[in-house]
């Protein structure tokens, strides 16, 4: 009940303050149009609106890039399902059984599907979340020192490793990349200039900031370069057409299922909303009784996918602010938003401001809900705005980055490391490296390795220290069976796990 | 050889290159730190360690098995379709890399000929502008001979270029030149368009951290940039 009334406190606080409605809205509306448009996700707005979130407050700040999480799951379902050209990750499985049914003239009903379980799975995603993240945060408090959230930190990187990536190996340089560039600047013990290669600029380390523009905002233009999408679509005829109750009754197991998935897949780190999704698909596809219809336009796909990648924003946001551990890309930029207001995420986020905290989950909640009001009335509305061509949007997403890694310190030489990170970001990706790795392990290479010394400090440098404690023993032990797992599936196990074919 | 190819040989060999780097580098910060018995290098000497493993994992892996992801899922999740972009457009031939990192240097030799020519030549300071004009004028000509050959090559280097003028020619005299080229590259070819598109984005730049927002975006140091950068700011805000 405590968290009813608080969450009540947070709405009204959200809802009376005008500037926190506008940014709500634009965060609505902006999530759902990066994720829809091809070629831009989510994640690219976020890069470029971080710099600016300074000039926010923090509860501003961390509202709008929740808010962003929520409808940007969602928005690239509609050009996914319309068009077989899912605008973010999270949405590529959508398309499997999505765009078959528009070639068989029900379009209007899988986006309608899309919008229901997207609102559907973040919405219940976002309460469950609700109810867990304090209680989760109170027993960290007393729960958690230095040894637990290094190793929490070494788990959350193998878990990171072992799913973000082409390969096993990929997955960890990426990882390893990431830590290595943390370790550039003065060193968090004994204040000792690591790696300035004698330039005064390196001293500080390589700002978070402009990296993360580098590598989202800037690549994802330099892989659309390659790929030379125009963004001219023609445009099918569309009335949303919301499945009926019966039908969502019907397919009540896919929708929990996807749910416990979606929600799983959420909280652990590094797996996030795109995984979901696939998972979502694919264990629908498992349970099936005819599996041979999916891929053909069935509409279990769609639930099943959006399901799934909704209710994984809800419980990626426990482990960011109840442990203070960011699982994927978008929170541990969330993580740059409370490092620019000179706050750590983490359970004494919970004591020191609990009016952020209600605010952002109220936002949450809302913007899950605001999917469904949205999705029927303003989809019509977005696919017109799909004609922009991309070559009109890059030079617009470019000059923003540009102003956003300048303005964090008034620094030419910022807009040369973000660039230069997007170069780096490109050619990564196109040879199967994860850019969300490197800017995780960018993240948590500073919390992890002053963890360490901190631990080992407390610990008089007895590694047998970690047996005493247990939740530690048990992180670490977790981290270790990961990594073995892992290994044990990359070199001596086929993989059985084949998408069907029409995958493509 | 199993499946391995000159690429993925050239992949482990900068991973090592790199661990090697960074471990003779890693000397220099060689200190002990009174309270801290492990000092300032263990921790990136054992991130470098891991480097070294997983490089060569990561050859072995290719090895037995070719450009293949670990499992179906994971695959098809972490794949954005960059790959298949890079092998249809051609562009993984040996005459592509080299053609795009030729033109990756030349915003760095913008950042360091003209200083390296007035110490080899024996001019005085004051000609530094006048040098940094020449090599610019130089180094785009340059540019432009060889991007029409490789676009790509071109959108990656056009950034970056447009980065390392920033410092010397200001944001406002570059930005509607880099606009305008970054259209060109992603293949719009209609004058008229170019031209109101670019003057439109630049219009809500200027409008909204100029005029709005009070940024103070580079102006530039040479004349007569530096003078064009303040006009306009003068007259937005």
């Amino acid at each position: 009940m405590q968290s009813f009334s608080n969450f009540l406190d947070g709405t009204i606080a959200l809802f009376s303050d005008p500037l926190g409605i506008l940014i709500f809205l634009g965060g609505v509306i902006g999530g759902m149009l990066f994720g829809a448009i091809p070629g831009v996700s989510m994640l690219t707005l976020a890069a470029i609106l971080l710099p600016f979130t300074a000039h926010l407050s923090a509860e501003h700040g961390i509202m709008l890039f929740s808010v962003i999480y929520c409808t940007g799951v969602y928005g690239g379902a509609i050009t996914a399902i319309l068009f077989n050209i899912p605008g973010a990750p999270e949405n590529a499985p959508t398309a499997f059984d999505g765009y078959p049914m528009t070639q068989k003239g029900l379009a209007g009903k899988a986006v309608g599907a899309a919008v229901m379980c997207s609102a559907l799975g973040g919405t219940i995603s976002a309460v469950i979340m609700m109810a867990a993240t304090a209680p989760i945060a109170d027993w960290a408090i007393s729960a958690f020192g230095p040894p637990e959230i290094f190793a929490l930190v070494f788990f959350g990187l193998t878990v990171a490793a072992s799913v973000g990536a082409k390969t096993l190996w990929k997955g960890w340089l990426s990882i390893l990349a990431g830590l290595m560039i943390a370790v550039v600047g003065l060193d968090p013990v004994g204040g000792i200039e690591r790696y300035d290669f004698n330039m005064p600029y390196l001293l500080a380390g390589i700002h978070f900031i402009p990296t993360i523009l580098g590598f989202f905002a800037v690549s994802e233009i330099f892989v659309q370069a390659e790929k030379k999408v125009t963004g001219v679509y023609k445009a099918p005829k569309l009335s949303v057409d919301f499945p009926s109750l019966a039908e969502l009754i019907a397919h009540k197991f896919a929708v929990i299922r996807s749910i416990v998935i979606g929600f799983f897949c959420g909280i652990l780190p590094g797996i996030g909303a795109t995984l979901a999704a696939f998972m979502g698909y694919n264990e629908a596809v498992r349970w099936s009784k005819q599996r041979d219809e999916f891929g053909k336009g069935k509409l279990e796909g769609v639930i099943s996918s959006e399901t799934a990648n909704n209710a994984a924003t809800g419980a990626a946001m426990i482990p960011l602010l109840a442990l203070g551990l960011p699982g994927g890309a978008l929170t541990a930029m969330m993580v740059g938003v409370f490092q620019m207001h000179d706050m750590e995420p983490g359970p004494l986020v919970f004591l020191n401001s609990p009016e952020l905290v209600w605010v952002v989950f109220a936002a949450m909640f809302f913007a899950n809900l605001s999917i469904l009001l949205i999705g029927f009335l303003e989809t019509k509305t977005i696919i017109n705005l799909l004609r922009i061509p991309f070559q009109f949007l890059a030079p617009l997403i470019l000059l923003l980055a540009t102003v956003g890694a300048y303005a964090v310190r008034g620094l030419v030489i910022d807009v040369v490391v973000m660039f230069v990170a997007g170069v780096v970001g490109f050619f990564l990706r196109r040879s199967g490296y994860s850019v969300a790795g490197i800017v995780l392990g960018l993240i948590l290479g500073k919390i992890g390795e002053q963890t360490f010394a901190q631990a080992m400090q407390m610990l008089h440098f007895e590694w047998s220290g970690f047996i005493g404690r247990p939740i530690a023993l048990s992180l670490l032990i977790a981290g270790i069976l990961t990594i073995l797992g892992s290994i044990y599936g990359a070199f001596f196990k086929r993989s059985h796990t084949e998408m069907p074919e029409h995958q493509g | 050889m199993g499946k391995l190819r000159i690429g993925h040989f050239v992949e482990a060999g900068l991973w090592l290159a790199l661990a090697a780097i960074l471990y003779i580098y890693s000397f220099e910060f060689e200190q002990s730190i009174e309270i801290y018995k492990y000092g300032a290098t263990a921790w990136p000497r054992t991130i470098i360690l891991l480097i070294v493993i997983a490089a060569v994992g990561q050859l072995l892996y290719h090895w037995e098995r070719g450009d293949e992801a670990t499992s179906g899922t994971i695959g098809a999740a972490t794949d954005d379709g960059s790959h298949n972009a890079a092998i249809e457009s051609g562009h993984s031939s040996f005459r592509w890399y080299l053609s795009t990192f030729t033109l990756l240097i030349i915003p760095f030799a913008y950042m360091r000929l003209p200083e390296w020519a007035m110490q080899a030549f024996g001019f005085d300071e004051g000609g530094l502008p006048t040098a940094k004009l020449i090599c610019a004028v130089v180094l785009i000509v340059l540019y432009i001979f060889m991007t029409r050959r490789n676009h790509v090559g071109g959108m990656l280097a056009l950034p970056v270029f447009f980065a390392a003028l920033l410092e010397d020619m200001g944001f406002y005299a570059t930005a509607p030149f880099f606009v305008i080229g970054v259209m060109l590259l992603m293949g719009e070819r209609r004058p008229q368009w170019m031209i109101l598109i670019g003057a439109l984005i630049m219009g809500i730049m200027l409008f909204l951290f100029v005029s709005l927002l009070y940024v103070g975006l580079p102006t530039g140091n040479i004349h007569p940039f530096y003078d064009f950068g303040n006009w306009v700011v003068k007259l937005l805000q």
